[in-house]
């Protein structure tokens, strides 16, 4: 299944998802907007994190912020919760 | 005697070299190659560009750009997509560690807008800085800026909007949906304002870059000395124009 999401983080940027996924679990994703993230490269690593993961809202919480924690990610108008929001609403 | 920073002015230089030179002043100057460097430019063609995490596709009709002549670059900072057309765009490159920088990346944003805020005081505008990235006059938005933090440099770069053609702007960025583009020129054209709209006159880009100049040499203690990009940062420019920011594997990545 192909799926987007446009979500607007509270207090912070516009982020954009394109997910593809199968029987809950994420084929592909695609982070995008106009928020920052030092690095900037740092989001392919999310990205490529993503892949296999189940969409559940706790599990993609966790995994994203060890993420951000083990590459020293900083987001500037996202965050880790805005993030997940995010993904999830793609279900919808 | 006061610290000296070196100060370019380059006009008139398309979307992807402009870029090029922001990533060449930074890797020289990590390099120690290059001094703390303000440089201060416009773009021809007019472009727009697009920050590091958007789709090019999704942000932007690329066959209008085509039928206007208008540039497009993705950009190595975050942010949103900014037509560059009659602005003064500056860049900043200083290593994380000297003094006048905070660490904070939050931080750092206000102090380098602060250069841009006394600028726009010397030409006679009020303004303050909005948090995340945004300097506001006249409760409008006269400014966006974007930094990047690489090789232990910082790149910050923004525009001071010296005149501003909301509709030209919205035919070229793609809007989520038609029926509202006429709503979104409207409210845009409500949060937006330029130099020219604020003190109601033109402002020539060397009266401007002479106002930022003073205006960062305040900021940061500091003497702003004219100079020209060296032979090796002309070089990397070019290696850097080439490889990314004129490729297609570039623009088009997101």
């Amino acid at each position: 299944m192909h799926s987007k999401s446009v979500y607007k983080i509270p207090n912070g940027k516009l982020l954009k998802i394109s997910l593809d996924y199968t029987n809950n679990v994420i084929s592909e994703i695609r982070i995008m907007g106009d928020f920052f993230a030092y690095p900037e490269e740092a989001i392919e690593i999310i990205e490529d994190e993503l892949k296999n993961s189940a969409l559940n809202r706790e599990s993609l919480l966790n995994k994203i912020n060890s993420v951000i924690k083990d590459n020293n990610i900083e987001f500037i108008g996202l965050n880790a919760e805005g993030l997940t929001d995010g993904i999830m609403m793609c279900l919808k | 005697m006061k610290e000296q920073w070196r100060l370019l002015k380059t006009e008139n230089i398309t979307a992807a070299k402009n870029m090029a030179i922001d990533r060449a002043v930074l890797v020289a100057n990590s390099e120690g190659f290059a001094p703390p460097t303000v440089r201060f430019f416009t773009w021809k063609p007019p472009a727009i560009s697009i920050g590091y995490f958007q789709s090019l596709e999704e942000e932007v009709d690329l066959e209008v750009c085509k039928k206007l002549g208008v540039d497009y670059v993705r950009r190595i900072t975050g942010g949103g997509a900014v037509f560059h057309d009659d602005e003064l765009t500056y860049s900043i490159v200083i290593p994380e560690t000297h003094p006048q920088i905070p660490i904070n990346i939050m931080a750092s944003y206000g102090r380098i807008c602060g250069a841009i805020i006394n600028g726009l005081g010397h030409l006679g505008i009020e303004s303050y800085y909005k948090p995340i990235n945004d300097i506001i006059a006249d409760s409008r938005k006269i400014s966006g800026n974007a930094q990047t933090r690489k090789l232990k440099t910082v790149l910050q770069h923004g525009t001071v909007l010296m005149d501003v053609d909301v509709e030209k702007m919205f035919s070229i960025l793609k809007v989520p949906n038609e029926k509202i583009r006429d709503k979104l020129i409207s409210d845009v054209k409500e949060r937006v304002t330029s130099v020219k709209h604020v003190l109601g006159r033109d402002v020539s880009f060397s009266d401007a870059a002479e106002a930022m100049k003073t205006g960062f040499e305040e900021e940061f203690n500091v003497e702003l000395v004219d100079s020209k990009l060296s032979e090796e940062e002309l070089k990397l420019a070019e290696n850097f124009e080439k490889d990314f920011f004129g490729s297609k594997e570039w623009n088009h990545r997101r």
